[in-house]
């Protein structure tokens, strides 16, 4: 009997919640095999099993677990043992006068829903002292579900292809020993423990919710269900009807986040218009020669930006507890809007790819990003951020900072306007950027610097193509 | 091929190296007109003079810090502390001084020392004299540790320590000295640092023991293949630092069960670390933890009674072997 707890799966992820079961509970699982998609504060992810057995599920759709809480168990197929073991069984009885989470918070184990009745702590105990000696909480073996064999053992079953929980050890205690692996995998099928296969040829014990039991690939696994909503208020209120929901993972995690940069960087922003005649022309020219990849402005914006960070490392860094970090590689987060949620995925090392790359890679992050199946790795590891709101119209705006990031650069519509140049007025395509900055790292010089070098690059954008 | 105890094949060592070159000389107390509190300098003195084996006063951080200068200076002195016991004494020089000079000078000086001493407990000698000290000095970089444990050995790993351009602490064993076995009579017979032993082959657990503990290793592993069916490989490693970690690698990987034998305190022991690096390096070849056999974790006791139980024997061993197969 394995257990599967909530993974870890990103850096920051503390706790999880269960999206969907991709297989029936009864159903057989393959090592490897899609078994769950987790919600972390990053992304959904589909976490694939890391053992084989029949599935038991104990956390539910929609359960939110920390890391390292039993989410399913893989057992070898057994009906489980009923009544339930009385190790499992230590909540108080209903009459006694205990407080209700001392019993089992102390054995650390769920109650089951269907305990029996005749498990309670009934040993003659007297009503004046429930608490004590009412829950005489039975032993709970610490490693319950942990198959205790060699690791020699656990090597050669791994290679051999024996299914170490169906063995009887004969070493010291019982622990299974590399004699027994062997034994197992020399002797005819009749003797052997449970292969891996042998597993899969059970009968689907699942119910139809899906038809996955069979072992089938799931389907492809859709956008997680919205919250519920709840609604309350009183209709003729000020403010009518109010719906109450809770923000997904990542909503939290954007709040937590944002708080954090208003409440903490002292930030201060400095605003540029950048000539973009030129860069339209280098589109215009692309577009017509018939390019595969015809460059947006943003991703203009972000090789430009690019090229100056790997200049300014000061704008490449983070102030993070007391220290100064300037990073050696260039990262830069190009944020995007998703259903409901922002998420900034990255362009590794964006001053050593060409536009063309960026272009490419910017576009594939975006689609995964909107198909929900963008990955933590993807939206890691960035040491500058870029927010675009220019196809919005928007003109200018002051992006939050990404903490811990120096800096981000927030980018206006692009637009035709009137400017006076050598003393006539013409019209020219203008957009305002803005680079709002942490002054404790990136001082208003560097910053002026940094910003004035990727102005210059956009204005004369033919060194982007070097 | 010639039979002669421990203690004779150390002077032949000695002997033949004071002859060889003319840079080496002795040290110690009593080594010269009394030869050697266990007569394992008997003659020296006589033969090469006052000159090349000088006895001392009872000052054992005297006795190593002018063996650490004389070596720095180009001599290849050779000291003697009468026991391990009291290389405490001396731990300034041996720790702070012969082990760091040579990194402390950035290799403009090296210090081509041997400390002889011997270890080890069973002569009802009580708790300031029978102790087994190769853990505290494994403990520091800089210094090369050996622990002979058979006749040959001694003669060919004390020729190889004087010949080191590092300091080498070179502990005998107080049990030791009177056994006898086989040594070359060849004159370069020399057993090369970082090599262990095989004493014994077998397929089916590891023995690895430490001083005499190889010794008395190799005794139990017979046992265990008359009473109990189970084949030992027996190793020694000779010496600690270098140690030769493939070969044990390469028997552990092989019989999938090891026990380290040693006659130290089990706390901080060369057991421990043994059994660390074997685990770091061997895991997924084990089919049952690391068992260890050492020295009762307290002061050597008096009474012979006591002595006797207080360190380990062929008993202690097969016990720990066979609680790697069963329960016992």
């Amino acid at each position: 009997m394995a257990e599967i707890v909530m993974p870890r799966l990103s850096d920051s992820m503390e706790e999880g919640t269960i999206i969907r079961w991709l297989k029936e509970p009864g159903a057989p699982v393959a090592r490897g095999e899609e078994l769950v998609e987790i919600e972390t504060d990053k992304a959904t992810m589909t976490y694939e099993s890391d053992a084989a057995g029949v599935l038991e599920i104990v956390a539910q759709e929609g359960d939110t677990l920390a890391i390292g809480e039993v989410i399913a168990r893989l057992g070898d197929g057994s009906p489980a043992p009923s009544p339930a073991p009385v190790a499992e069984a230590p909540a108080p009885v209903a009459e006694a006068p205990a407080p209700v989470a001392e019993a089992p918070a102390a054995a650390g184990v769920d109650p089951p829903a269907d305990l029996p009745t005749d498990v309670g702590p009934v040993q003659g105990t007297p009503p004046v002292e429930p608490v004590r000696s009412a829950a005489p909480v039975p032993h709970v073996d610490g490693s319950q579900g942990r198959v205790k064999a060699s690791p020699v053992a656990r090597r050669i079953a791994k290679e051999r292809g024996v299914e170490i929980s169906g063995l009887t050890g004969t070493g010291p205690g019982g622990r299974i020993v590399k004699a027994d692996v062997e034994a197992a995998a020399d002797t005819g099928p009749a003797d052997k423990g449970p292969r891996l296969s042998s597993v899969e040829e059970r009968p689907p014990g699942g119910t139809d919710r899906q038809g996955a039991s069979d072992g089938s690939p799931a389907p492809p696994a859709p956008a997680p269900p919205p919250p519920a909503a709840v609604t309350s208020g009183e209709p003729g209120s000020a403010k009518g009807e109010v719906t109450v929901t809770e923000p997904t993972r990542i909503q939290q995690l954007i709040a937590r986040r944002m708080a954090e940069s208003r409440a903490t960087i002292p930030t201060f922003t400095l605003r540029v218009t950048v000539d973009m005649s030129q860069c339209v022309d280098l589109r215009t020219t692309l577009k017509v020669s018939g390019a595969e990849t015809v460059p947006s402005f943003n991703d203009l914006v972000v090789k430009a930006c690019a090229l100056a960070l790997a200049e300014h490392p000061s704008a490449n860094g983070a102030y993070r507890d007391g220290k100064f970090e300037r990073y050696a590689r260039v990262n830069i987060g190009v944020a995007v809007a998703a259903e409901g949620s922002l998420v900034v995925p990255t362009i590794f090392d964006a001053d050593q790819k060409g536009l063309a790359q960026i272009t490419s890679e910017t576009r594939a992050l975006a689609e995964r990003v909107r198909s929900g199946a963008i990955t933590p790795p993807e939206l890691s590891g960035g040491t500058f951020t870029v927010s675009n709101l220019g196809m919005y119209g928007v003109r200018s705006f002051e992006a939050v900072i990404n903490p811990p990031q120096a800096a981000i650069l927030s980018v206006g519509a692009l637009e035709a306007r009137p400017v006076a140049r050598d003393g006539e007025v013409v019209v020219r395509q203008q957009m305002d950027v803005e680079l709002a900055c942490d002054h404790r790292i990136l001082y208003g010089a560097q910053a002026a610097e940094f910003l004035a070098r990727v102005r210059g690059i956009l204005e004369a954008p033919l060194s982007l193509a070097l | 091929m010639a039979t002669m105890r421990y203690r004779e094949a150390l002077n032949q060592a000695l002997r033949e190296e004071l002859l060889r070159d003319e840079n080496v000389f002795l040290m110690g107390e009593d080594i010269g007109v009394f030869n050697g509190a266990y007569k394992v300098t008997q003659g020296l003195l006589e033969e090469f003079g006052e000159k090349r084996v000088r006895d001392t006063p009872i000052s054992e951080n005297t006795i190593v810090g002018m063996g650490v200068g004389a070596a720095m200076l180009g001599l290849r002195p050779v000291v003697e502390l009468m026991t391990i016991n009291f290389s405490l004494l001396a731990l300034d020089q041996i720790v702070n001084h012969a082990s760091h000079i040579r990194y402390m000078f950035g290799g403009q000086v090296k210090v081509p020392l041997v400390i002889r001493m011997p270890q080890g407990a069973g002569h009802q000698l009580g708790p300031t004299h029978s102790h087994s000290w190769e853990s505290i000095f494994v403990h520091v970089p800089g210094i090369l540790v050996a622990v002979p444990s058979t006749p040959a050995d001694a003669k060919g790993l004390l020729k190889a320590a004087i010949r080191e351009d590092n300091p080498v602490v070179f502990i005998e064993h107080e049990y030791l000295y009177g056994q006898r076995g086989e040594v070359p009579d060849d004159e370069d017979h020399v057993v090369p640092f970082g090599k262990a032993a095989i004493r014994r082959e077998g397929s089916d657990v590891t023995i690895i023991g430490i001083s005499r503990m190889a010794v008395t290793a190799e005794r139990a592993a017979e046992q265990l293949a008359e009473k109990h069916e189970i084949e030992a490989e027996v190793i020694d490693p000779r010496t600690l630092r270098p140690l030769d970690l493939d070969t044990i690698l390469e028997s552990v990987r092989k019989t999938n069960r090891c026990i380290v034998v040693e006659e130290g305190w089990p706390h901080g022991g060369v057991g421990a670390n043994l059994a660390a690096l074997i685990q770091e390096q061997a895991f997924d070849h084990l089919d049952a933890p690391i068992g260890r056999v050492t020295g009762a974790d307290v002061p050597m006791p008096y009474a012979k009674n006591l002595e006797q139980i207080a360190f380990p024997h062929e008993p202690e061993i097969i016990d720990a072997v066979l609680a790697t197969f069963r329960d016992i």
